[in-house]
C-alpha cells in the first residue's frame, strides 16, 4: 500500500466576500472492508473517515465519509474569504492516523 | 423528411407507454427515498427542488461515479443548511457521505466520486438550521460494480 499523499488546490489570494473553489484529494486505497483475500479472509476496513477544512482555526466545511466515496477521496468545494491567513486540511483513516496540509491566504 | 402515419403512431404509443411507465416510477422512487429517509432518521422529509443532486444517468464503471450536490441557500445564521447527506440505498452499505456547511463560510455545494454496486437511485437530503429535511433523489445506470 502506497503511504497516503494529499494534495489541495487553493488561490494564494482572494477579494474580501469573495466565494474560492478548492479541491483536494488524497492517494488512499479506502479498503471497504467488503472485499476478500485469495483465502477468502475478509480484508480489513482501512477508509479515510473523515475530512475537515478549518479556516483560521475555525471549521468552514467537513465531511464523514462512509465505504461509498471512491479510492483517493476527492472533493471540490467552495469557501467565502473573509480574512487573511491560514487553511488547513485534516484526513482522518481509520486506526486514527492523521494526514494534514497547510496553506497561506491573503484577503486583499 | 416526411412523417408518415407509422412514424406517428410508433411515437404515439411510445409517448404514452412512456409516461405510463416512468411517471409512476418516479413517483415511486421518490415515495421509497422517502421511506428509507424515514427508516434511516426517524424524521419526515418533502421533496424539493431547491437541492439538486446532478449525477451521470449513465456511467460505465461503478468505482468512480462523479456526483455534485448543490442547494440555493443564503448562508445565513438565520436561513442555512447544516448539512447534506447521500444514500446509495442498493449499496451494501448504504450511507455514502455526509457534507457539514457553515454560515457566512461556505457555500453549500460540493463535488465527489462515489462507488455504487448497481443501478440504482441515489438519494440526497439536506438539514436546514431549523429542522426541515429536504430530499431529492437521481437515477444511476452504472454497468459494473464498484464495491466488489
Amino acid at each position: 500500500m502506497t503511504t497516503p499523499t494529499p494534495r489541495v488546490i487553493v488561490p494564494n489570494a482572494a477579494a474580501k466576500g469573495e466565494i474560492f473553489q478548492v479541491k483536494t484529494i488524497i492517494s488512499h486505497e479506502m479498503e471497504t472492508g467488503l472485499r476478500h483475500d485469495d483465502r477468502g479472509n475478509v480484508i480489513p476496513r482501512k477508509i479515510i473517515n473523515k475530512f475537515i477544512c478549518r479556516y483560521n482555526e475555525t471549521v468552514a466545511f467537513s465531511v464523514d465519509l462512509h465505504e461509498a466515496i471512491s479510492a483517493n477521496p476527492f472533493f471540490e468545494f467552495s469557501l467565502r474569504a473573509t480574512e487573511s491567513g491560514r487553511l488547513d486540511f485534516v484526513w482522518e483513516e481509520d486506526g486514527g492516523a492523521v494526514y494534514t496540509l497547510s496553506h497561506q491566504f491573503t484577503v486583499g | 423528411m416526411s412523417l408518415t402515419r407509422r412514424d406517428v403512431l410508433i411515437a404515439g404509443s411510445v409517448g404514452f407507454a412512456g409516461v405510463a411507465l416512468f411517471s409512476p416510477r418516479s413517483a415511486r422512487a421518490n415515495d421509497e427515498a422517502l421511506d428509507l429517509v424515514k427508516q434511516l432518521t426517524g424524521r419526515t422529509a418533502t421533496v424539493s427542488d431547491r437541492l439538486h443532486l446532478i449525477m451521470p444517468t449513465d456511467f460505465p464503471t461503478g468505482y468512480t461515479v462523479p456526483m455534485s450536490l448543490y442547494i440555493d441557500s443564503p448562508m445565513t445564521e438565520a436561513d442555512h443548511v447544516r448539512q447534506m447527506r447521500v444514500f446509495a440505498p442498493r449499496n451494501p452499505i448504504i450511507e455514502v457521505a455526509s457534507f457539514h456547511f457553515v454560515p457566512q463560510r461556505s457555500l453549500p455545494r460540493v463535488s465527489t466520486r462515489i462507488r455504487l454496486a448497481k443501478p440504482q437511485h441515489v438519494v440526497a437530503v439536506a438539514e436546514m438550521n431549523d429542522g426541515v429535511l429536504l430530499m431529492t433523489n437521481t437515477w444511476v445506470r452504472v454497468a459494473t460494480d464498484g464495491c466488489a
